[in-house]
């Protein structure tokens, strides 16, 4: 038995800029708050659901069964199974295909995708040294042996690893890789000043005709995201000095970056069976998804071009081309990112001798793609930004009509990526 | 009742308490009518994120149940220190809670908080009085307070006692609860309740406890946490404090759903005796 799963609706807080309004709020704290927040839109209050899955990519140790933990602190049904998901950025998104895949099954009749971070309340590690001497000290069976591993504590080791956001094998940032590959696609600064002005702009106007009311519930006083800048202009973001690159060539600025952001967010797939038997509307079926992963390490890829490579083989197994599609969700890690990929997918070569393809994917229309803005603007707080994205195109396209198709791409860091193909 | 006195700040808890202890000798007489009131109080939503984490509520858009306790106590105390006041509050003993939280409250909800005493009965060993404790958010009372303070060989006019007592129907273990040393600390911190019997064994001796003992209003707020996302929307939650909580120790949690809410007990581990009992109801 095979079906598609049913996008119900979604929840999410508004996201906040790291260290602001939620510089207190845990990753429990927030996917409790947007779990509830979605229970409430969807009258769940005590159901018992097929599955929560739901993930963080900065994570607490203490926080081994997350999603476990926020379904039991929820009004959701305590017999409601849960499980925690990281694909780092592509999180948000592969739980929600993990939920689509079981109920398409038949395994589950509903179930909840989610993810949340924050970079305000993130864990520091104790650092290597000092934990290797307390593993020991812990070990020590005799005082004198224990007074002489605590002879061997230094100073420095008390200093706490922090964790950063780069890729552990190249000890570069996301920014470093992302300005590299914009460097290798010559993508100008003007384009991505435009693509981020636009991304304020179509979220600000979202927000001003209602459109994230059913898809947004305040928290802790943010009733918008608060990196959000509905004033935002190309010539403003000109004036910004580069933040990742070097020299003459760097394009990429704070503002067409996303900020370190604070935030969750959820969804709610069924079967359409269990969708009606609840009386609760079908905004659009999940109807296909596939990652890819690019060797950035020694392959010569760009750390984040994964989603480029996952879409031909997707597209392929469901008969459909590029321009096949009535809106398109390219996730702004930066805007370079989403540019860059365009580019690929527009490139003869690239496309011919990386994807194996005869013709180029071909282009975008522009007018189709964030329509309602995306994480330039709303910010990205990691996991969350999957259930951000995939609620709300699957609101737009019902607001097409039925029959409409949406695409989502979303880079990952570790050099991966995760597409999916939505349809109202 | 008198026109209520407004106070425009929280009163300082530990000059309060230390008002009380000197002023503690030769008092008597009936309640005083005093009401003490504070307006449009904004909730610091830092305050709370710190007393969620000591209690273990999840932090978000709405208060603990138990939060806007800390709100008025100050005023309690206020009322309590005060020379109007019949009983020496040094050595009053929190012997019995009830919160009726009439609906959720939210954090950035400005807050009426008016807080008086009342029922001051005979008791055994003593007399009782019921400080009470009423929040109103834009006129509509939102939350309730009365907590039952007993004054050892204190006197009260004749009357009928007050019920101490809540009782409750079969329970099972639902949690075991480490309490470390520090506990009466880390709540005093976040409550403004810096009673010396919560703060350490030497200042606890010092008012005839062998060692520090936890908050009573900790302990209840815990199990609260502890049933987190399980609660009615609108609900009283009784609990009656019996035996103190030393610190360290190790306690049990043992619950039972019950008529629409719970049973509880807090316990210790070893000896089974009986810190806390309580029942949750909805209202």
């Amino acid at each position: 038995m095979t079906r598609k799963a049913a996008i119900v609706g979604g929840n999410r807080i508004p996201f906040a800029r790291s260290n602001k309004k939620y510089a207190r709020a845990s990753n429990q704290d927030m996917l409790t708050a947007t779990i509830d927040g979605l229970v409430a839109r969807y009258g769940l209050a005590g159901e018992q659901l097929g599955e929560v899955v739901a993930g963080a990519v900065l994570k607490h140790a203490r926080d081994f069964n997350l999603t476990r933990e926020s379904v039991l602190g929820s009004q959701l049904s305590p017999s409601t199974p849960a499980y925690d998901v990281q694909q780092a950025c592509g999180t948000g998104l592969e739980a929600a295909v993990l939920v689509a895949n079981k109920i398409a099954l038949g395994q589950i009749e509903s179930g909840i995708a989610g993810g949340t971070d924050t970079t305000s309340d993130a864990p520091l590690a104790v650092n290597d040294d000092l934990r290797h001497v307390l593993i020991a000290l812990n070990n020590a069976k005799t005082l004198p042996d224990r007074l002489k591993l605590l002879g061997k504590i230094r100073p420095g080791q008390l200093v706490p690893d922090q964790p950063r956001n780069v890729e552990p094998r190249t000890g570069l940032s996301m920014g470093e890789h992302a300005a590299q590959t914009a460097k290798v696609w010559e993508v100008s600064r003007e384009s991505q000043d435009e693509l981020a002005v636009a991304s304020h702009h179509n979220l600000a106007a979202a927000y001003d005709r209602g459109f994230f009311d059913d898809l947004v519930t305040p928290f802790l006083g943010l009733t918008r995201d608060d990196n959000l800048r509905p004033d935002s202009t190309v010539e403003k973001l000109a004036t910004l000095k580069p933040v990742f690159g070097e020299g003459e060539g760097a394009t990429m600025t704070a503002a067409n970056s996303t900020p370190l952001t604070d935030g969750a967010s959820a969804v709610l797939l069924a079967s359409d069976e269990w969708a009606a038997e609840h009386q609760l509307p079908v905004l659009a079926h999940l109807v296909d998804a596939q990652t890819a992963a690019v060797d950035y390490v020694h392959g010569g890829e760009g750390l984040l071009m994964a989603p480029a490579y996952a879409m031909p083989v997707m597209l392929a197994r469901n008969g459909l081309t590029l321009q096949d599609f009535d809106l398109y969700e390219i996730h702004e890690a930066f805007a370079s990112t989403v540019l860059s990929t365009m580019k690929a997918w527009e490139d003869p070569a690239f496309c011919k001798e990386k994807l194996g393809l005869d013709a180029p994917l071909g282009s975008i229309d522009r007018s189709k793609l964030n329509v309602n803005g995306s994480s330039l603007a709303a910010g990205h707080p990691f996991a969350a930004t999957g259930g951000r994205i995939v609620a709300s195109l699957a609101k737009a396209l019902h607001e097409l009509g039925p029959g409409k198709r949406g695409l989502i791409s979303i880079c990952a860091a570790g050099g991966q990526g995760v597409v999916a193909i939505l349809e109202s | 009742m008198g026109t209520p006195v407004v106070l425009s700040s929280a009163p300082a808890m530990g000059p309060l308490f230390a008002k009380a202890a000197l002023t503690a000798r030769g008092r008597g007489g009936a309640l005083p009518d005093t009401h003490l009131a504070r307006v449009a109080v904004a909730v610091d939503p830092a305050r709370v994120a710190d007393y969620a984490e000591v209690c273990r509520f999840r932090f978000g858009d709405t208060l603990p149940p138990t939060f806007p306790h800390v709100l008025t106590f100050p005023l309690q105390v206020a009322l309590m220190a005060d020379r109007s006041f019949p009983l020496a509050l040094p050595g009053l003993v929190h012997v019995r809670n009830r919160v009726d939280v009439v609906r959720p409250v939210g954090v950035s909800e400005k807050l009426d908080l008016e807080v008086w005493a009342s029922d001051l009965r005979p008791h055994r060993s003593g007399a009782t009085v019921d400080l009470v404790a009423s929040v109103r958010s834009r006129g509509d009372e939102v939350w309730r307070g009365r907590s039952t303070y007993l004054a050892r060989g204190a006197s009260a006019p004749e009357g009928e006692p007050t019920d101490l007592d809540v009782t409750i129907g079969d329970v099972a273990q639902a949690a075991v609860w480490r309490v470390p040393d520090d506990a009466g600390r880390r709540y005093a911190k976040v409550s403004g309740d810096v009673n010396p019997i919560h703060l350490s064994g030497l200042t606890a001796k010092a008012f005839g406890f062998e060692r520090a003992i936890a908050h009573g209003m900790w302990v209840k707020a815990r199990a609260l946490a502890a049933l987190s996302g399980r609660l009615p929307s609108s609900f009283s939650v009784d609990v009656a404090f019996k035996k103190p909580l030393f610190l360290p120790s190790t306690a049990t949690l043992s619950t039972a759903a019950r008529d629409g809410g719970w049973d509880l007990a807090v316990r210790n581990q070893k000896s089974g005796q009986d810190h806390v009992l309580g029942r949750i109801r909805p209202l």
